[in-house]
């Protein structure tokens, strides 16, 4: 029987209708962007420089220029600590005002993206969540650029080979994952690659339970002898990766990880042992660059916010701020393209499908080198923008290559492919009919 | 004063076992169930159903599940999270193989598919008890949530390897999936859980409720009086595992739209356990009440400064939140070792005496 559900559930619809209607009223210039954070929880020191570089992005901006073309950028988080289920509640409570929303986690991103369709929010996973996404005329609402899981693991390959894939036949490549919908995320393409250029794949899963013991993995990669061992490691795993791969003395340059494998504060705890590692990415920390030197000037300086010592020229920190730098180019395409100071969800949708980032926007925002160009369509979400190999030297991720490229011509059929198996399995699914690329 | 009792005369036995001895319980409960079936859908936004209500009951059947094969049974299970996963899977694949099929009779199907796999574990019961058994449910947990990640049938072979609920209508409106509105849910949600909290009332206030109360108090002296431990055990089980299946089908297809193997992990099997544990074991009322304070209660904790317009984080709140949380719980049950439904319960006879205690 339910006899005292009243007396607690009363107070708390109380509570909760007081929250939506004393909610402050959305003033005329301020926009309002949500971010499903995870600054606590098991992946908090991950979450952290991330969540940090995307606010001061957006407070630095709102302090210097005053917001966006005279519209104050309200940046608003949500915690959800990586958890699922507190994801659902987040996205709930900021859906009414926000007009996007960050889901930061796998779980998360699919719970939202059945739902954003229906209540027409952009969905912004940079450089993570599902490849398939990168086909716009699918996944309508959601956005993964500037490079999905897909080209990563590409570039990677393209890499390791000398830029010839054939390089590669009859070697032995490890694919180190979490086992996890996040590390399963690259298989389909490599399998792909692996039976097309003739090299052996083993994927080698590691549960989310041990990550911190990687004992029996790096017992049998070194039975299995691989020429390199990609790892698509998250949190406490790529630590955990490092050192046993240290201790099993196997050669640094034969490992290499995905963009975020490439996290300063999980290289510290290893320091020299891990010098020769590589991780690819979409960004490259440049600490004297002009909007670097901004948010020091207008943010970090007057104590405004604060941020870990050392932390501002990590990969993970300046990462956050260009993932802000492609929510503020969306605000700023839409702006111009329909004449309005404050966009909606679905104006801002148009503004990331058709963002252009090219050298000269660069050098105008003061992110000349930071990340890539690229530009989206509507039949592109991704961007596919290249990405450079950053090789940890001891104290700090140092750029060793020159621009990569992913290989198009075998991911796009398989995005195509892939897409499609979505679309299918959760029909009715609406697609961009108005889409003809 | 509020209770008074006087006037109302049991005059046979049956009047004396009622379901509400005192007029009053049934005048409350009944009170209740208008806020929850009129009151409540009338006045709720979407944010209150997703994240207030809609949580709140799917979590008391899981609660209620387990306390049938814990509170009732005596049997200590770990294994929850696990077969609520059971049953999400199960509703799945029946929709998907079976897309004609009605949406209420697939969730209610899917228990039997939970109940099965929770008899086949029960199993040790016979021979083991008590944290041993644990141990045993354990294995079924770790299993089971190992079973879905690798089962890629289980998904459709979805490439993200996890359950994604398509949009299923039931008379013309959509109740899975996307489009089904919330208030939608809501009710499918609250009828089948009244429905099942009334048979498990009944139950465990009948024949099989006394048989596995004499196990849970003492199994040797119960198969002495002639009780059948097998029986007595496994239907426990059974009944259990079917409660908490239906709660998993509910968890994932009428509330979050999709879920990945994880989300059934041993976390879900714990926190299902302490909403059992802090509502009160062997108590029906219990499994509303843990749910309350442990699903509910956080949710509400998280808007408030937002609501009084404090400027706090949202990561602070976070954490304000985990040691309010966990301060109530240890609070609580040093109060009143035995949950807050046996907390009700003294408040009730205190009120009942009031004014003139003696």
């Amino acid at each position: 029987m339910k006899r005292l559900r009243t007396n607690f559930l009363l107070p708390a619809a109380l509570a909760a209708a007081c929250m939506l209607s004393v909610a402050p009223a959305i003033a005329e210039d301020s926009v309002s962007l949500p971010n499903l954070s995870y600054r606590t929880g098991p992946f908090a020191a991950t979450g952290i420089p991330l969540m940090n570089g995307q606010r001061d992005y957006m407070m630095m901006l709102n302090e210097r220029d005053g917001g966006v073309n005279g519209v104050k950028l309200g940046y608003e988080e949500c915690e959800t600590g990586y958890s699922t289920e507190k994801g659902v509640e987040c996205y709930e409570k900021t859906k009414a005002t926000g007009i996007i929303t960050q889901p930061w986690s796998t779980g998360i991103t699919l719970q939202v993206l059945p739902k954003s369709n229906v209540d027409k929010i952009p969905i912004l996973a940079p450089g993570y969540g599902f490849s398939p996404m990168a086909d716009g005329k699918v996944f309508h609402w959601a956005f993964n650029m500037p490079a999905s899981y897909w080209d990563g693991a590409s570039m990677i390959l393209n890499n390791i080979s000398d830029g010839n894939l054939d390089n590669l036949k009859g070697k032995k490549i490890v694919l180190l994952h979490l086992d996890h919908p996040y590390g399963k995320e690259p298989i389909p393409l490599l399998e792909v690659l692996a039976e097309k250029h003739g090299f052996e794949l083993l994927p080698i899963p590691v549960g989310l339970k041990e990550m911190q013991n990687q004992s029996a993995q790096w017992l049998q990669i070194r039975r299995e002898r691989p020429d390199f061992v990609v790892m698509w490691g998250w949190g406490a795993m790529n630590a955990g990766a490092l050192t046993e791969a240290a201790k099993t003395k196997f050669p640094m340059d034969k490992f290499v990880g995905i963009w975020w494998a490439g996290h300063d504060g999980d290289m510290k705890s290893v320091g020299e042992a891990g010098k020769g590692y590589r991780s690819i990415s979409w960004s490259v920390p440049v600490s004297d660059s002009p909007v670097m030197q901004d948010i020091k000037k207008y943010v970090l300086d007057p104590k405004k916010a604060e941020i870990g010592e050392g932390e501002f020229d990590w990969v993970f920190y300046q990462r956050g701020v260009l993932i802000s730098m492609f929510t503020v180019e969306g605000i700023k395409a839409a702006q111009e393209h329909f004449d309005t100071k404050v966009v909606t969800a679905e104006q801002l949708r148009w503004g990331l499908e058709n963002l252009k980032i090219d050298d000269a926007k660069l050098a105008e925002i003061g992110m000349t080198g930071m990340i890539a160009p690229f530009s989206t369509s509507c039949a592109d979400h991704a961007g596919h923008a290249g990405g450079w190999m950053l090789e940890w030297d001891g104290a700090k991720f140092v750029k060793v290559s020159d621009l990569l490229q992913a290989d198009q011509s075998v991911i796009e059929p398989l995005v195509e492919a892939e897409a499609k198996k979505y679309a299918e399995a959760n029909a009715p699914w609406p697609v961009n009919e108005d889409c003809k690329m | 004063m509020l209770y008074r009792t006087a006037g109302q005369f049991k005059t046979s036995y049956a009047a004396d076992h009622a379901l509400f001895p005192v007029r009053q319980d049934a005048w409350l409960l009944g009170v209740i169930l208008l806020f929850a079936f009129v009151i409540f859908p009338l006045t709720a936004s979407e944010f209150t159903f997703k994240a207030l209500l809609t949580p709140v009951l799917v979590y008391s059947l899981a609660a209620l599940g387990l306390n049938i094969l814990t509170g009732y049974a005596g049997q200590l299970s770990l294994g929850t999270g696990a077969f609520m996963g059971v049953g999400a899977y199960a509703c799945f694949k029946l929709i998907t193989i079976f897309p004609e099929m009605n949406v209420l009779v697939a969730i209610l199907l899917s228990g039997f598919f939970s109940a099965a796999v929770g008899v086949a574990f029960g199993l040790p019961s016979l021979r083991i008890k008590g944290f041993y058994l644990a141990i045993a449910t354990l294995a079924a947990q770790f299993f089971l949530v190992w079973l879905f990640e690798k089962w890629a049938w289980l998904c459709n072979y979805a490439s993200s390897g996890s359950i994604q609920v398509p949009t299923v209508e039931m008379f013309g409106t959509p109740v899975f999936g996307p489009n089904a509105l919330a208030i939608v849910q809501y009710y499918c949600v609250l009828g089948i859980v009244t429905l099942i909290t009334i048979a498990a009332i009944n139950i465990t206030r009948g024949r099989i409720g006394r048989m596995w109360k004499a196990v849970r108090d003492m199994d040797i002296a119960a198969e002495l009086v002639g009780i059948n431990l097998m029986k007595a055990k496994l239907s426990a089980f059974a009944v259990s595992s079917y409660v908490v299946g239906v709660s998993g089908a509910l968890f994932v297809f009428l509330w979050r739209g999709a879920a990945e193997p994880v989300a059934f992990d041993i976390g879900l099997s714990f926190r299902v356990l302490f909403i059992a544990i802090i509502g009160g074991l062997g108590s029906v009322l219990g499994n509303f009440l843990g749910a309350i304070l442990i699903v509910a209660l956080p949710v509400v904790i998280n808007t408030l400064p937002a609501s009084l317009g404090l400027p706090i984080s949202s990561a602070m709140v976070e954490h304000l939140n985990t040691m309010i949380v966990g301060a109530l719980i240890i609070a609580i049950l040093v109060i009143e070792p035995h949950g807050l439904a046996r907390f009700w319960q003294i408040i009730r006879e205190k009120l009942i005496m009031w004014p003139f205690p003696h």
